[in-house]
């Protein structure tokens, strides 16, 4: 009887093992159907309701933690404002003498245009993956609201990743902290382009990589998102999204490209509010 | 376990509550820059409860529903978890639970061994960007959250399913020997 019963249960396992891996082989890299979507679609409104009714509490430990971080920033923000003070007189004369120059050739067609092209649909972030080998957020926008895969989403601070699937009421978004995620992206002012990159385990530490070692590159300085388009081929973000600020550079050993860390503008461990930039001129 | 469908529906409401309070409130909070998981807890809790075969077909089941609603590739959680589901219930059918150290302590170990069987699991997969020594500390912290979420989560649990429960016996309180009149 109770070899019976051990018997049972080691076939229950090699089952669930072999369901697993059959599972993974078939859903690994692709899109996995429509299992997925329906159970996504049936626990949406389940996740709306609980992630308002856990907001109160969610705050109350945020305040908590940040109450603690909050030591030690205060004299980082002050240096920072100080910077910043001096980068925007500077960026005053050179609204300036852009407006003066783009006179000059006639130019009507900027950054700022290109970007109205898409149609901001805010949304907001109901669940969250639990590891942090994988960066995804689950937001209650789906492709009802106009959101497709592939979109840009960015929150008021920065770039937050990119569309992964959507469903009727709700998307989700792979971060720019996700091991899969590249962006392609630019130092300002310089214009130095590279390729951004996670850095496994750490949200607040992104690398950009693929940068000559020639160019000079700071701490202080922003990226932001380079938008590139060539041969029918375009970058799937739209181009001067702020990304982060430069904390350090590094020149890699026998390469000629030097590694740039850079801290996300956006608090993406904290993330609540998000706008899905649809339509766009890729499309 | 006796498993009835009274019981089943317990199981599977524990299952679902446990993956919505996951993904809505405890990855979005952060003590120390890590949040805690309480899947893997919830899962060791109810193999420790219910036996091997509980432990792991709830695992293969909450891992499949975290991996339906982030869309993430079916059966990597699931994998991962069956696997911690089962180890709790087969420590449950070995040996004796004489402490009540002992299923926080075995929750902690557990997901300490999730934690680094999601690693293995990227590992094998595949990981394109560099890989921080943080996610150790991420690791290491996570699996000390365990150890106090632990205590609600596993004495909450059997509280919840004691009717399913197989009675143990209890062991007897020695008396302390006392002097008349004392």
């Amino acid at each position: 009887m109770y070899r019976k019963q051990v018997r049972r249960r080691r076939a229950a396992l090699t089952l669930l093992i072999l369901g697993s891996f059959l599972l993974l082989t078939i859903t690994y890299g692709q899109d996995s159907g429509g299992v997925q979507r329906s159970v996504s679609t049936v626990f949406s409104p389940l996740q709306t309701v609980s992630d308002r009714a856990l907001k109160p509490a969610r705050d109350l430990v945020g305040w908590f933690d940040k109450t603690f971080d909050a030591r030690g920033e205060n004299s980082r923000l002050e240096a920072e404002l100080v910077t910043a003070r001096r980068q925007a007189v500077a960026g005053q004369e050179a609204l300036q003498e852009n407006a003066q120059l783009r006179r000059l050739v006639e130019l009507d067609r900027g950054p700022a245009l290109a970007e109205s092209a898409y149609r901001p649909v805010t949304g907001r972030v109901i669940a969250r993956s639990p590891t942090v080998w994988d960066s995804t957020v689950a937001i209650d926008v789906g492709s009802g609201d106009g959101v497709e895969v592939d979109d840009p989403v960015i929150s008021g601070d920065g770039l937050v990743g990119l569309v992964a699937s959507t469903q009727g009421g709700s998307s989700q978004v792979t971060l720019i902290t996700d091991h899969a995620s590249a962006v392609s992206a630019k130092v300002v002012p310089g214009g130095v382009q590279g390729v951004i990159r996670p850095d496994v385990g750490d949200p607040e530490d992104l690398i950009l990589d693929f940068i000559d070692s020639t160019r000079d590159v700071h701490g202080g300085q922003s990226v932001v998102t380079s938008g590139w388009r060539a041969e029918g081929l375009a970058s799937l973000f739209p181009p001067g999204l702020p990304v982060g600020e430069v904390t350090s550079a590094s020149i890699v050993e026998q390469e000629a490209s030097q590694q740039v860390h850079l801290r996300p503008y956006a608090d993406i461990a904290n993330l609540d509010l998000v706008q899905v930039l649809t339509g766009g001129s890729r499309r | 376990m006796i498993v009835t469908p009274k019981i089943f529906a317990r199981l599977a409401a524990i299952a679902i509550v446990a993956v919505l309070l996951q993904l809505s409130f405890f990855s979005r909070v952060e003590l120390i820059h890590t949040s805690a998981d309480i899947l893997p807890v919830v899962v060791a809790s109810l193999g420790l409860l219910g036996g091997s075969l509980t432990g792991a077909v709830t695992g293969f089941s909450v891992g499949f529903l975290v991996d339906c609603l982030l869309v993430a590739p079916l059966g990597g959680s699931s994998l991962v978890l069956l696997g911690a589901g089962y180890l709790a219930g087969l420590f449950r059918e070995r040996f004796d639970i004489h402490s009540a150290l002992v299923p926080p302590l075995l929750c902690m170990g557990l997901t300490l061994l999730v934690e680094l069987g999601f690693g293995v699991e990227q590992v094998m997969l595949g990981v394109d960007a560099p890989v921080s020594v943080l996610i150790v500390r991420d690791m290491l912290l996570k699996s000390v959250y365990a150890f106090f979420l632990a205590w609600p989560i596993y004495f909450g649990l059997r509280r919840l399913l004691r009717p399913a429960l197989v009675e143990e016996p209890k062991l007897a309180r020695r008396r302390q020997p006392t002097v008349l009149g004392a």
